[in-house]
């Protein structure tokens, strides 16, 4: 009732520049009356429809519990976070009861000790005491809140009869270990399934003692997202199966990183024991993977350590690859690289790094070399790769949750960015916002209006005579995301000049300024950064000028075949997987993979962020862009930096958002890009809208880490299983 | 107080000279007076034991040894310089696990070494370093005692802010809403 005087005033036009600020009054407004609560005694402020428990943690004070979870919905079964509350009969689910004005919340009162007691004697009267076996072990909060909650001593002395409660073991696919006589109910990884992966798989069959978690039928479970239900389970029943029996995880180190397996930069911490990576696990940033992590990047792990290239090879005369020392190799290759002079050209892969790509265009420029290319393109016409906002994920991958309507353009996100096609998930469920797809018809795990997947759709959105435009127009924060992966197409300028003009054409009519609508997902980790240091998109360059020297910086897509470049070309391969890219290559330089360096990457949204060295490179292999330098002292051009400071230095010379870690800067000039974009002379082919990973099975092995990963390929026969059967 | 110090320190000089005398041919004299200070020192088994109600606490009588200026103590930890010139820091605040729901040890602020080269012992298969300062894991209360702390050992630091999380207004009602998509099946 109050809201409806300030919408009025909102749509006034001489208002209009105020609306942010306006917007944040509605809400203060809203949360001016603040009611008073106690717990332990200490007061605290809360919004009306705070629960007992999310006060009680605003005093630093946690309740311990099994089934809440900050990102699920509340389900209120475990009973562990009962409390006593000052004149209630009854002690209170903490998880579920929203706080009244006045309530002394006692957390520590014989009451609540009791209750929790209670609790915790039901719950492992029937869980095994198998814990020096579990892998659970030293991260289970069962056994946590056991030691701090539970009571001293059991009264369960049925063991010779009845035995404890069994159930048999479900087999959920290659990733996802069960040992279900383990589970006590507390069904988050149901919840997690049906809200957050959007896969309704798993559920809960009979009651009482009977009641078993599972998926009804023996089916594997189908997602992406599944290995999150690991991190979740909070008992050792749903555990990480390549993982199994292999460290307790107060021997492993955990290293803070970032993953590149994806355009995101999801946050890992890698674990690691004796020179391997054993586990990656999602680390949290409420700005990127909040709390999640795609299967491919928890999984995709033991590839690091399969089909690497651990020393130098140089091509002999019979033309086989011979492992080398590194100074022959470096030599062989500053030979090639002196006769070639300026016929020298390089394309760098997904996985590469910024210090590395800066290190490669230095050295090349140096010797005259102009053809620095990357192997995803981006259309160079119009503003082309000049504007930063032609290419970012603009609104932020955090701003999705502020969207009320999303138009997909020829990508799938649920493949190609797992934990984005999460967040719009999680905007449709809870922001009631809606989303259209104009690409094939795939399952992105929500409902969605399929505008078909034809280009001429995209021309009369471009133009607003399609019917969709209304509901555009009408939307107060629309968003539209182009799928990095239409750049590939011939009319690839044309597509990104007509998405360029709708979304100029909204924004215009938006009364919030500060919305962008234009948002790219890249497919690679490394693109973004390789555009703002001046690689070139696509390899076409290469293509036309064949060079004689040729570095590939780990590309492994196979866009350059020895069938494009002249038979006396010299290629050098820099990376750290034996793929397709060292496969073609005279001469290999083995690099180090991400767990491996201190290296920086861009993700979609042009956040810097820096993975850390979590092992060292096996064998003779050395982190790339002290290759490159080292290579540059051979050619006879050092370049000017020694060590990575210098290196980082540099970077900040090229592109000072580079080093600025963490943070991800605002692009702009949309109106200009677009200008220039209607300057394409390119048309609209009438070829279908298209994308590569249209199902499950697709998703698991996209680069040379995760083709290389035994696990990976398991899930993708696991898929391939359980499509052919008649579950 | 002062010239009791001043006389610690030359006995302490005293041994050490007396010790490399021993070990090089031609002993360097010692004068007699030395002699005598130390007989009175060795006498004295440690520093007087001093009552505060007496008054004469050393902070209350104003003995205290204030420093001017920064801190800078990487010249005398004995850290070799190599390893104070090249290491990095990183201050961060842990992460939580996300395999468990408690937040215990996150609370506090830690420094961390740039990662160096591991490898794997060929006697028994265990892992080695060469890195004296890879298992060097500080607690901080706060980021600025991390920094001072960097700042003093002279090794150069960088900061990882955390990452702020925001609250979620949390519901049961809304998994039986009849209009909302926030509606749960029957599970």
């Amino acid at each position: 009732m109050l809201r409806a005087p300030l919408h009025r005033a909102l749509s006034l036009p001489n208002l209009r520049q105020l609306s942010p600020a306006f917007r944040n009054l509605s809400t203060t407004s809203a949360q001016l009356e603040k009611i008073e609560v106690f717990v332990d005694d200490k007061p605290v402020m809360v919004e009306p429809g705070t629960t007992v428990l999310q006060a009680a943690a605003m005093v630093g004070v946690e309740i311990p519990r099994f089934c809440y979870h900050e990102r699920l919905a509340v389900a209120g079964n475990c009973r562990m976070c009962l409390v006593e509350v000052e004149k209630s009969p009854k002690p209170v689910a903490a998880c579920a009861m929203p706080v009244m004005k006045g309530w002394r919340i006692k957390t520590n009162s014989d009451m609540t000790k009791k209750a929790r007691e209670g609790v915790m004697e039901f719950l492992l009267v029937n869980h095994p005491l198998d814990c020096p076996i579990c892998d659970q072990g030293g991260e289970c909060d069962l056994q946590d809140q056991s030691m701090a909650f539970g009571s001293d001593r059991s009264r369960f002395t049925d063991i010779q009869f009845d035995g404890k409660r069994a159930v048999e073991d479900k087999d959920v696919g290659p990733l996802i270990k069960t040992v279900m006589t383990r589970c006590i109910h507390c069904t988050r990884c149901i919840r997690f399934a049906s809200e957050v992966a959007g896969v309704d798989d798993l559920g809960t069959t009979g009651r009482g003692s009977d009641m078993q978690v599972g998926t009804y039928v023996e089916k594997m479970f189908l997602s992406e997202l599944s290995g999150n239900v690991i991190d979740l389970c909070p008992v050792g029943a749903l555990t990480n199966k390549p993982f199994a029996f292999t460290a307790r995880p107060w021997e492993t180190r955990k290293t803070e990183s970032v993953d590149v397996l994806d355009a995101l930069g999801s946050n890992i911490v890698v674990s690691t024991r004796t020179g391997e990576v054993l586990r990656i696990l999602p680390r949290l940033n409420e700005e990127i993977n909040e709390e999640w992590l795609s299967d491919k990047s928890r999984f995709a792990c033991d590839g690091l350590k399969r089909q690497r290239l651990v020393a130098p090879m140089v091509k002999n005369e019979k033309g086989e690859l011979v492992s080398c020392e590194w100074e022959d190799a470096l030599v062989s290759v500053a030979k090639a690289m002196l006769r070639a002079g300026e016929q020298t050209a390089a394309v760098a892969g997904g996985l590469a790094d910024a210090e590395s790509l800066v290190a490669l265009k230095d050295l090349l420029n140096r010797l005259g070399g102009e053809a620095l290319c990357t192997e995803h393109t981006f259309p160079q016409d119009g503003s082309g790769t000049d504007l930063r906002s032609s290419y970012l994920l603009n609104n932020k991958i955090a701003g999705i949750e502020e969207a009320d309507l999303i138009l997909l353009i020829g990508t799938n996100p649920r493949f190609e960015a797992p934990l984005l096609n999460a967040r719009i998930r999680k905007t449709y469920i809870h922001k009631e916002c809606d989303v259209a797809l104009l690409g094939p018809k795939v399952d992105l795990t929500y409902d969605y209006e399929h505008l078909g997947d034809d280009t001429a759709t995209l021309k009369k959105l471009a133009s607003g005579q399609h019917p969709f435009n209304k509901k555009l127009s009408a939307a107060k924060n629309p968003m539209i995301i182009l799928g990095g992966q239409q750049f590939g197409r011939q009319d690839a300028a044309a597509i990104l000049a007509a998405v360029q003009q709708l979304s100029q054409s909204l924004s215009s009519a938006l009364n919030n300024k500060e919305w962008k609508i234009l948002n790219i997902l890249q497919q690679v980790a490394s693109q973004v950064a390789a555009l703002d240091i001046g690689y070139k998109p696509g390899v076409s360059e290469i293509r036309e000028n064949p060079p004689k020297v040729l570095f590939l910086l780990g590309a492994d897509e196979g866009t350059i075949t020895r069938a494009d470049l002249p038979k006396d070309c010299f290629v050098v391969y820099i990376g750290h997987h034996g793929d397709q890219g060292a496969s073609m290559a005279d001469a290999i330089l083995p690099g180090a993979t991400y767990t491996e360096k201190q290296g920086t990457f861009v993700n979609t949204e042009g956040r810097t962020q820096q993975t850390q060295v979590a092992v060292t490179p096996p064998g003779m292999a050395r982190v790339d862009w002290k290759i490159i330098r080292a290579l540059s002292e051979v050619v006879g051009t050092p370049l000017p930096y020694d060590d990575l400071n210098a290196v980082r230095q540099r970077l900040t010379e090229v592109a000072p958002n580079l080093t600025r870690y963490g943070s991800a800067e605002d692009a702009n000039y949309f109106a200009q890009a677009t200008e220039l974009s209607k300057s394409v002379k390119t048309q609209l082919a009438s070829t279908p809208l298209d994308v590569k990973l249209k199902e499950l099975q697709d998703f698991f092995m996209t680069d040379a880490i995760s083709r290389a990963s035994p696990t990976m390929a398991k899930c993708v026969q696991a898929v391939l299983k359980q499509k052919s059967s008649k579950y | 107080m002062a010239s009791r110090i001043l006389s610690r320190s030359a006995i302490s000089i005293f041994k050490n000279v007396s010790k490399a005398g021993r070990q090089t041919t031609a002993p360097f004299s010692v004068g007699a007076v030395r002699r005598d200070i130390l007989d009175e020192e060795l006498k004295k088994k440690e520093a007087p034991l001093v009552t505060v109600d007496s008054g004469t606490h050393p902070h209350q009588a104003g003995v205290t040894i204030t420093v001017s200026g920064k801190e800078y103590l990487a010249p005398v930890t004995g850290i070799p310089e190599e390893q104070v010139k090249t290491r990095l820091v990183r201050i961060f605040k842990p992460t939580r696990n996300t395999m468990q729901s408690g937040s215990a040890n996150t609370h506090h602020w830690e420094m961390e070494f740039d990662g160096r080269e591991r490898w794997e012992n060929p006697l028994m298969g265990w892992s080695s370093t060469a890195d004296p300062l890879s298992n060097m894991k500080v607690p901080f209360a706060s980021e600025e005692e991390a920094i001072a702390f960097c700042e003093k050992n002279g090794w150069q630091w960088y900061i990882e802010q955390p990452k702020p999380t925001k609250s979620k207004v949390k519901n049961y009602g809304i998994n039986f809403a009849w209009n909302k998509r926030t509606r749960t099946s029957t599970k």
